[in-house]
């Protein structure tokens, strides 16, 4: 080793360069890069963007694997313990309202399919009923069959995806690849019989697009038999997971009461133990007719509301099968005039969506395009009880309380 | 022992213009069974590449020696390691999202055709699948992704709200296509594609990468907003222009 080359390690030439005024060293990135420089706006926000000691803030997302979409949360942490949460939404403004006001009715249709995107019927049937009541046509019966039927499959398959997310943001993979088979097999069902894998498209104004077809009937006999012992199977693979099981199990604790101020709906709402389901509620379609029970729990717990959702698969399947027992024969499309335009007024039609209640409110001023057109979506609702929920848990912990309330962002921005 | 007071790696010989020292393995576990064939079993006289280009013979004489060198040149190799390890970013925005989750899941498994794992973190991916609707507020964080990524990367753009707004052409908060902001490579058209049509598109892009090989300096990497050219007329274009960076031809012409 000779003494004349470049030492190694200890002071070399470059050591001081932090040091030289020469060279201007940016601060690195913070939070508060984005944090947009305007004095807070309310009391809320001051409240949350000062920090005592011992806290920091830590931003989620937008894009982060386990925010369900384009959610930003940004968590007030001390240690890993969760202080406070702020959810910052608005990343999947689509202008879907607005857009609506300018098409003609059955335009609309098309238009709100990819609010809520993983329950695409339900996204059509609110406004169908309610222009509907605006035009004041009757559905024929079997169109309302028909309707329910698409509409719990597409409830089924939407909440498989929950369980598999929320095994997935809990840190297991393989339930997810479990609801995903089942999910094709009920999506390519249903592309049999409307075309389309996502946003079905499927409603129309006075009914629905097309008949049953022998493909959907066959694809469907089929999924039908082994529909409930998939259930069973992929149950098993969560609910005898202890980890998983021991996880959820007293986290994120929310009581009916609390619930119901913070306007929770659905399976959320029913795992703290209030019974309140539309279809029982402020029945509609053919749901009067139908045997089945509202599944609720009283713990209100993460892992209630994963059962509740267990449970409400079971009830729909059984719906199914009393709706393909009892359909009856008849148009599925109301006779209707070409071009119809409503009465100027109001109507306002709920349903139960996967997620809650699912809401349409249109205004016509009688002519050929909505003059106004409300949609309610549970899953606004549903995401202001995340920061009740997780306070004083721990980071892992409040992502488990996020996949647990299965907020789709599509339908939280519009 | 090596002589420490030089620089680590100041290379020894050859001014930077000459060849280095070729690379001989001797083949003696084969022989053909012609002695008369591959120039007899003389040493090469030909050992580079550039040689073998100006030879301008391509057919047996321009073999040489018993399959003692294998040239290639380290473009290929790499494309090929690029080509069969794609490593997406999982950042999914709307209802495409869940078709990209469905192509990778079990029942359409992107995984055979060698699109790996969806990694979450930019820094470690190759492709970016912009899945979903972009809107003006996600638009930010979405190009600061892509400069994350490191190079080289790709970009696909799923879905018609992707590629040129879709449905939402008349909205005011989305982006009208992300080629907008950012250099796209492959167009996967549909509202939504099925899975089968991104697994076509990501295959597309397999060749794409194949193709362009040797030209990357001359890609873009950053955002590319549509410019106003010469001749441009007020409502907006001419036929038959060519665009000045094309995805398909890759690179500025
Ligand atoms: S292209 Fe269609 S499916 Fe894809 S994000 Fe846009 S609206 Fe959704």
């Amino acid at each position: 080793m000779t003494a004349t080359g470049p030492r190694r390690g200890g002071q070399s030439e470059t050591a001081g360069w932090a040091d030289d005024p020469g060279i201007s060293v940016e601060r690195p990135a913070t939070i508060w890069d984005a944090v947009p420089p305007i004095s807070p706006r309310s009391e809320r926000e001051a409240e949350f963007y000062s920090l005592e000691d011992g806290e920091m803030l830590l931003n989620l997302g937008p894009q982060h694997p386990s925010t369900h979409g384009v959610l930003r949360v940004v968590a007030k942490i001390r240690g890993e313990t969760v202080v406070d949460l702020d959810p910052v939404i608005g990343y999947l403004h689509r202008g879907v309202e607005k857009i609506c006001e300018q098409s003609d009715y059955h335009m609309c249709l098309s238009q709100v399919d990819p609010l809520d995107y993983i329950s695409a019927l339900h996204n059509e049937w609110a406004p169908v009923m309610a222009f509907e009541k605006l035009f004041d046509v009757r559905v024929p019966r079997r169109a309302e069959f028909i309707r329910v039927l698409v509409a719990e499959l597409n409830r089924i398959y939407s909440h498989n995806l929950y369980m598999g997310w929320l095994a997935l943001d809990i840190g297991g993979l393989t339930p997810v690849l479990y609801s995903f088979i089942e999910r094709d097999e009920i999506v390519e069902m249903l592309a049999a019989l409307t075309g389309q894998r996502i946003l079905f498209n499927y409603f129309r104004v006075g009914g629905v697009n097309w008949d049953l077809n022998p493909e959907f009937l066959s694809r469907l006999a089929d999924w039908m038999s082994h529909a409930l012992a998939q259930v069973e199977a992929n149950t098993t693979l969560i609910n005898e997971n202890e980890i998983l099981v021991k996880r959820t199990k007293g986290l994120g604790v929310i009581d009916g009461k609390t619930a119901l101020a913070l306007n929770m709906t659905g399976p959320n709402l029913r795992a703290t133990g209030v019974p309140f389901d539309v279809r029982r509620a402020h029945p509609f379609s053919i749901y009067p007719e139908l045997e089945f029970d509202v599944p609720v729990r009283e713990e209100g717990d993460t892992y209630a509301r994963y059962l509740v959702r267990v449970d409400e698969i079971k009830q729909s399947i059984r719906i199914i099968d009393q709706v393909i027992n009892e359909m009856p024969d008849g148009p599925v499309m109301a006779k209707m005039p070409w071009k119809i335009t409503p009465r100027p007024g109001r109507a306002w039609a709920a349903i139960e969506s996967p997620r809650g209640l699912y809401g349409c409110y249109a205004m016509s001023d009688g002519t050929n395009r909505p003059y106004r057109m409300r949609i309610h979506d549970p899953s606004f609702n549903n995401l202001q009880s995340l920061q009740p929920l997780s306070e004083n848990v721990m980071i892992q912990d409040a992502i488990a309380v996020l996949a647990s309330l299965d907020p789709v962002m599509g339908g939280v921005d519009k | 022992m090596p002589d420490l007071s030089r620089g680590p790696s100041t290379p020894s010989a050859a001014p930077p213009d000459s060849d280095a020292e070729p690379i001989v393995v001797p083949n003696d576990f084969w022989s053909s069974s012609n002695p008369a064939a591959y120039g007899g079993g003389r040493p090469p006289s030909i050992t580079h590449l550039h040689e073998l280009e100006a030879d301008g013979i391509q057919g047996d004489n321009g073999r040489w020696g018993r399959l003692d060198v294998i040239p290639a040149r380290s473009d290929i190799l790499l494309d090929l390691l690029r080509v069969n390890s794609l490593w997406p970013l999982l950042s999914g925005l709307a209802c495409c999202a869940i078709e990209m989750m469905s192509a990778a899941t079990s029942v359409n498994d992107m995984d055979r055709f060698s699109m790996f794992p969806f990694r979450a973190s930019p820094r470690q991916s190759d492709v970016l699948i912009v899945a979903g609707t972009l809107t003006t507020k996600m638009a930010g964080p979405l190009l600061r992704l892509w400069e994350e990524m490191p190079e080289p990367k790709w970009c696909v753009a799923m879905g018609d709200c992707t590629v040129s707004g879709g449905r939402y052409k008349r909205s005011y908060s989305v982006v009208q296509g992300i080629d907008r902001i950012m250099p796209v490579d492959v167009y996967v058209p549909g509202c939504p594609p099925r899975p089968e049509g991104l697994i076509y598109g990501m295959m597309k892009l397999q060749q794409l990468i194949v193709a362009r090989r040797g030209r990357w300096a001359e890609r873009a990497v950053g955002p590319r907003p549509p410019r106003k050219w010469d001749g441009m007329n007020e409502s907006g274009g001419e036929p038959g222009h060519e665009p000045e960076w094309s995805p398909v031809s890759g690179g500025a012409r």
